[in-house]
């Protein structure tokens, strides 16, 4: 059966997170936004359990969160992490590294994954810390991509690039979504670009969820005092 | 055998404890009082000890060498174990790895003959094994933990890719044993030319000829160097699960050192 609810939040707390009531339909793209210390980074982890409310139930696809195969779940809920976190090694070794684990890797992936990122091809066998801020960023969601993830979490995925660089990587997140039908679940705070991504927003503040809703009219319209601050 | 040591020329020793003392107290290191308390039950203890194994060595050797090495065994574990606060079970895991260690290269000496079954021989060549062991054990614990601290972003990344625990650990498992092992390969390597070993000094100082005395020692530094990659291996891999909770995720465990 299809479901409509991609995921669902029922009374989900997680410190300092404080009740948190809302769900996510396919083909819905996310962004999250909020001052620093709202608990974006720590909303973000909860949808592939890298850690688990302490009260309240996370539905997706209709069914409980906890139900899943953890590494299936992680693999289908990609995420991309606000550092980027490689591992020590070349860059071929950090795109293998999630299809290898579960002996999926296949070679001619590699070239695509990295053109996916605005990456040259002969960049695979540099070892990563020879690599930029901005290249590494790259190179992290790449990572993620081999994974080939139905729904993808991105914490602030584009904060180390410049102008071009981010316009590049949001034509890319366009392109999955549109194309292969990626839920993106996006922490940005850059509004523009959460306008050029998003349908739906979510504006937290000290753990709550002060405003959501369609993300033109949030922005177009914000009717709480803390979004009208956070947007000046 | 060479003349003994009289108990008038132990006394010089003093002069020993004088230099450090006076460094101490004209930089006013506010050492002192460390110093003084350290050799003075230096002293204590090795006497203690001198005692204890002259009763010990005339015992009945499977009396006195089960009785001696329990004691050792606990007493590492025991000093094992700080460097592993936080984590669970630490204590039972060392001192059953001790035990296990220390009984393989036990039995390999006896089983080719390389030592005797009695207090003398297998007492002081044991306590080098465990007091090695021991050591290498901690080292391991507190590379473990800084390394776990260290890479939690990496560690997260991999787990969120769809890595088990065992995966994820992979790099900081390597890291750990490299480090726990690489200074004892170095070690191994200058043996005798830097310095001669402890025992293999003793031994010569005893009247015992130096190419016995090097029999000797070859025999306890590569049952130590084996003892001691165990030790590493054995800790590393029986304790980095505890850092994950049973749902795959990295607990945050607060260390204070
Ligand atoms: N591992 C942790 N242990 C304890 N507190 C944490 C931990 N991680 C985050 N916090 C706290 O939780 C709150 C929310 O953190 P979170 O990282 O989710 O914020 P954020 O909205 O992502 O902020 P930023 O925009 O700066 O990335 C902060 O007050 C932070 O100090
Ligand atoms: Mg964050």
């Amino acid at each position: 059966m299809e479901h409509n609810e991609l995921f669902t939040f029922d009374n989900v707390k997680k410190s300092p997170l404080h009740s948190l009531n809302f769900s996510i339909k396919r083909g819905d793209n996310v962004m999250l936004f909020g001052p620093s210390g709202a608990g974006k980074s720590t909303l973000l982890h909860l949808f592939n359990r890298l850690s688990d409310p302490d009260k309240g139930s996370i539905y997706y696809l209709g069914k409980d969160l906890q139900s899943y195969s953890i590494t299936e779940l992680r693999k289908e809920v990609g995420l991309v992490m606000q550092a980027p976190n490689l591992f020590p090694g070349t860059v071929l070794d950090n795109l293998k590294y999630g299809p290898s684990l579960h002996g999926e890797w296949n070679s001619e992936k590699a070239e695509a994954l990295l053109e996916a990122v605005q990456l040259p091809a002969d960049y695979l066998d540099r070892s990563v810390d020879q690599l930029s801020g901005g290249e590494q960023q790259r190179v992290s969601l790449a990572r993620t991509l081999a994974n080939n993830p139905s729904v993808l979490l991105l914490d602030e995925p584009t904060s180390a690039l410049d102008q071009h660089t981010t316009e590049e990587i949001e034509q890319v997140l366009e392109g999955l979504a549109i194309e292969q039908g990626v839920t993106l679940i996006m922490v940005t705070h850059h509004l523009d670009q959460a306008k050029r991504l998003g349908s739906r927003g979510i504006f937290l503040s000290d753990g709550e969820i002060i405003e959501e809703g369609n993300l033109a009219d949030l922005l177009s319209n914000p009717k709480t005092e803390e979004l009208q601050a956070f947007m000046t | 055998m060479s003349p003994e040591i009289s108990n008038q020329s132990l006394l010089f020793l003093v002069v020993f404890v004088l230099v450090p003392l006076t460094l101490s107290y004209y930089y006013q290191l506010g050492l002192s009082k460390g110093i003084m308390w350290s050799s003075i039950r230096g002293t204590i203890q090795l006497f203690a000890i001198g005692y204890l194994l002259t009763y010990l060595f005339d015992l009945p050797a499977y009396i006195g060498i089960p009785f001696m090495l329990t004691i050792m065994i606990t007493v590492a574990s025991f000093h094992a174990r700080k460097k592993g606060k936080g984590l669970p079970s630490v204590l039972g895991i060392i001192f059953i790895g001790l035990i296990v260690i220390e009984g393989s290269v036990l039995g390999l000496w006896l089983l080719f003959d390389m030592i005797e079954f009695t207090p003398n021989e297998v007492i002081p060549m044991s306590g080098m094994v465990i007091g090695n062991s021991m050591i290498a054990m901690g080292l391991a614990l507190e590379r473990l933990k800084s390394e776990f601290k260290e890479n939690e972003g990496r560690l997260t990344a991999a787990l969120s890719l769809g890595a088990e625990p065992k995966q994820a650990s992979q790099i900081i498992i390597q890291r750990t044993l490299g480090a726990s092992l690489i200074p004892n390969v170095d070690k191994l390597k200058t043996i005798g030319l830097v310095q001669l070993p402890g025992m293999m000094t003793g031994l010569i100082l005893g009247g015992v000829s130096p190419i016995m005395a090097i029999k000797y020692q070859l025999v306890i530094s590569l049952s130590i160097f084996s003892a001691v990659s165990l030790s590493a291996i054995y800790i590393t891999l029986m304790m980095y699960k505890y850092f994950y909770n049973n749902k795959m995720q990295l607990k945050h465990m607060e260390f204070d050192q």
